[in-house]
Order: structure tokens, then sequence, then C-alpha cells
């Protein structure tokens, strides 16, 4: 049986969709298999930035109205057999959303693959309760600014208020990814440090992504960062991706700057 | 609740003749305009209507808070314990009841009060752990908070002691504290003869009621 992670992060536009994509890669790249479900029913990305969005034919809504089985909507990725995609409705909004359904399709998908990623909407609405209700765990994504910390935040304590396993008693793990780091904007104190975040937040760092302009053109083109083997943000995702699947992978410390590391270097010729 | 605050000058005054009262502000009616006037004793209608057609702003028989020193307050305070031993003992008595009757109602709690969360709590709150930006925290009696705070808290008790916390809206007792004058230690924040007194607490004689 399966485990269930939300990838949340209460704000919009920090990263949540291409972390989801290039983790659900990653995880497919550690051959485990995975499905990506986009749970941002009305505002549906996820395909794109996997290069699907021509072969979606039937979407989640659609599953769960039982106008098509599981196996007709999912959509096997072209990079790898491993990963799957439910796409989310482009047409339909979030109160379509209701726990018994959501509860089935979840239990289906746990039962067939090793992990299912959930896709959060951004905010904290019933989107987002739906989202996290039966999840085992929660990735949350955050950028180094407070504004979406104090969101992160937010959505951490509705978590911890109103999944389906805080009720039962039990705890949802929770792991931080703090993404678009950069080095010199940290050192310069522009931008929050790592200990600062994991001090107000209080969960288990997950990983480091720094800013990288390939992310954006990746996204546009289809093909997740975590494909380009030299790019900083692709190499984040991957020691990530490991450390899902349960590899021991040391923490990289990308808040110290190339610059800095190169005079370091000099330092130690002279 | 909207509120503002505003920093106004007073002029307090006692009105002995109304004619050499009128001749004053008549020569001076532009230093006072942008006063709040204070008036103390008899008010008669006549300065009432004078000072409505001067359209200048005006109370009448009101006690204006006065700010006092630590020292003085003490000194003050010494003066009513020789005044009347009788009502000190009665004070220390109703002290000691209201401690043993907070002590009886204290929560200690080691959540992290994450944004959003509005706590509410009746009684004392001993809170070991930090409240982030965003949340709330509302007690009937003490507050103890032994880590940093970034939200707000309300207390209604008789004192409250925190950390510096330069990032939290603190109101004790309907008052806002200012958080420059928390230091980087714990702080015990009180009532005392309706004044707010923050005394920071060195570590050998933390006293806990």
């Amino acid at each position: 049986m399966g485990i269930v992670i939300a990838v949340i992060s209460g704000k919009g536009g920090v990263g949540k969709t291409t972390a989801s994509a290039n983790l659900g890669l990653g995880i497919a790249q550690n051959d485990k298999t995975c499905v990506l479900v986009d749970f941002d029913i009305g505002q549906r990305n996820l395909d794109m930035i996997l290069g699907l969005e021509n072969r979606v034919v039937y979407d989640m809504v659609q599953v769960m109205e039982e106008e098509a089985s599981v196996k007709q909507a999912l959509i096997k990725s072209k990079v790898s057999d491993n990963l799957s995609f439910l796409a989310a409705s482009q047409s339909k909004d979030k109160s379509i959303l209701n726990s018994e359904k959501v509860e089935k399709l979840i239990n289906h998908l746990r039962d067939e693959f090793d992990f299912v990623i959930l896709d959060a909407p951004a905010g904290i609405e019933s989107g987002y309760e739906h989202t996290i209700e039966f999840a085992d765990a929660a990735i949350v994504i955050v950028n180094p600014e407070v504004s979406s910390i104090r969101d992160a935040d937010r959505a951490i304590g509705i978590l911890d208020s109103k999944s389906n396993k805080v009720k039962n008693g039990e705890e949802v793990a929770k792991y931080l990814i703090i993404n678009r780091i950069v080095a010199t904007m940290v050192q310069s104190g522009e931008m929050l440090r790592s200990e600062d975040i994991l001090e107000i937040l209080n969960i288990k760092l997950l990983g480091k992504v720094p800013e990288d302009r390939g992310v954006i053109d990746a996204s546009n083109q289809g093909k997740p960062v975590i494909l380009d083997k030299k790019s900083i943000a692709g190499q984040a995702y991957t020691r990530i991706s490991g450390r899902l699947c349960g590899e021991k992978v040391e923490m990289k410390d990308i808040e110290i700057s190339d610059a800095g590391l190169f005079k370091k270097l000099t330092g130690m010729f002279k | 609740m909207q509120s503002s605050q505003y920093s106004v000058k007073i002029y307090e005054t006692q009105i002995d003749n109304e004619v050499t009262f009128m001749t004053f502000f008549d020569a001076n009616y532009t230093l006072f305009k942008d006063h709040l006037i204070v008036i103390q004793g008899k008010m008669s209608d006549k300065i009432k209507s004078y000072l409505d057609k001067k359209s200048l702003k005006y109370l009448h028989n009101i006690a204006l808070p006065k700010g006092r020193t630590r020292k003085a307050l003490e000194e003050e305070l010494e003066f009513a314990k020789i005044d009347s031993a009788v009502s000190q003992q009665i004070a220390e008595d109703k002290l000691a009841r209201l401690s043993t009757q907070l002590q009886n109602n204290l929560t200690v709690l080691d959540d992290m009060i994450r944004s959003g969360r509005e706590l509410n709590i009746q009684g004392d709150l001993l809170l070991l752990n930090r409240i982030n930006s965003g949340a709330t925290v509302t007690t009937s009696g003490n507050l103890i908070i032994t880590k940093v705070v970034e939200g707000a808290i309300r207390c209604h008790g008789n004192f409250m002691m925190l950390t510096a916390s330069p990032k939290a809206n603190i109101i004790f007792h309907g008052v806002e504290v200012d958080n420059k004058l928390l230091e980087d230690r714990l702080n015990r924040v009180e009532l005392k003869n309706n004044e707010i007194i923050i005394t920071p607490v060195l570590k050998k004689e933390i006293n806990w009621a």
C-alpha cells in the first residue's frame, strides 16, 4: 500500500506544481511507481508542466462522478513508465468535490501506486481541505520571504486540525521544501535564512531548491527541470526525491554562494 | 474594531474670574486653538458658549492621566502602607486568595500557536512554545510565555511574563504595551494602581506568582 503526500503551500506561486511534477519524476527515476493528481480543480496546470496537455481525455471529476474509470483517466508520462498523471477538471470548480468521493479515489490510487502525490490548490478553502483530508504526509513548499512563511504556517495549522489522520489521533508527517533560494540574497540578509524559517514553522527540512532560470523554460516546454542533469534546481529535486524514497542524501548547503566557494578554493591554493 | 491614537496638547485651568479668562483666551487664541482645553471646577453656560463660538475643543471636570516613575509609585505605596496597615492586610489576603484560585486554573501548553489560530483561555496560561505571526492568544488570567511572540496576545490577568518580542502585538487590560520596553529576557508586565509597570526579571529571582 502506498503513501499519500499532499504538496501544499498556502500562498500561490511559490512552486507547488513545479515541485510536484519534479518530485513525481524523481520518484519514478528511483524505480518506484508514482501518480500525480492535480487537485486544483478549475485551474489545471500540472498537465502542461508535464508536457501532457494534449493527452488529457478524462479528468478527476469525471472519475469521481463515475463517468470514466480510473484506468481510463490515468495518463502515462512520456519520460517514465513509473509515473502516471490524473488531470484536474478545467471546466468545473472546487465545490464539486466531496469527502466520500475523494476518499474512494485516493484509496483506489493508494492500492495501485507506491506514491500518490496530490498537488493542492493555493489558498485554504474547500479544495485545499479535500486535498489534505486523506493525506498521510504533507510537503510544504515555501519561498524565503515572510508572506509565504505566514501562509504556510496557516496551512499547516489547518492540516493539523482538519486532516482525517489527526481526527483519528494520529499525526500527519510534515516536510519542508524551501524553494527559490538565492544564495547571495540570503547572505546579504534580504532573504530569510533556512534556520529562521525552520524555527517559525517547526517541521522537518526535506530540502532546499535554489533559484534557477531554467525552471520557467522547463515548465513552458513541458519537460520538468529534474530531467536536465546540469540544472542546479534539477539536482536539488533529484536529492529530495532520493530522500523521499528512503536514501540517505546529505543536505547540500546551497545558501553558500558559488562566488564564496570560489574564493575559498582560490584561497586554498595561495 | 478600528481605533486611532493621538497625542494632543492639553491646557488645564480653573476659572476664577470669567472676564479674565475670556480676555486671556482672546489674546492667546492662536496659541490655544489646537489645544484640548480642560476646565476643572465650575463652568458656566456663558463660558461654554464662548468656547463653542471660538470653536475650541474642551472637556469639563476630568481626571487626566499623569506619568509617574516607578520610584515615586513605590514611595506612594510605602506611604499607603504606613497609612493603613489594616487595609494592607486585607489587600494581601485578597491577593493570596486570588493566587490560589489562579493556580487551580492553570493551563500548561507546549503547542506551537500557528498563524490563524485563536486561543481563548479561562484562567492562567503557561505556554512553552512560540506564537506565530497571525495567531491570537487571549487569557482571562495571567500569561507566561517562555518563547518569542510574533502574533497578538490579550491578557486580562494580574501579570504577564514574556521575553523580548519586537514583532508582537501585546494588549494588557485593553492597553497596548510598547514592545520596545521589553528586554531580552523574561519581563514581568503588571498592573499597579491602574498603571502598567514593566520589570525585567533576573534569572535568579523568577517569582512565578
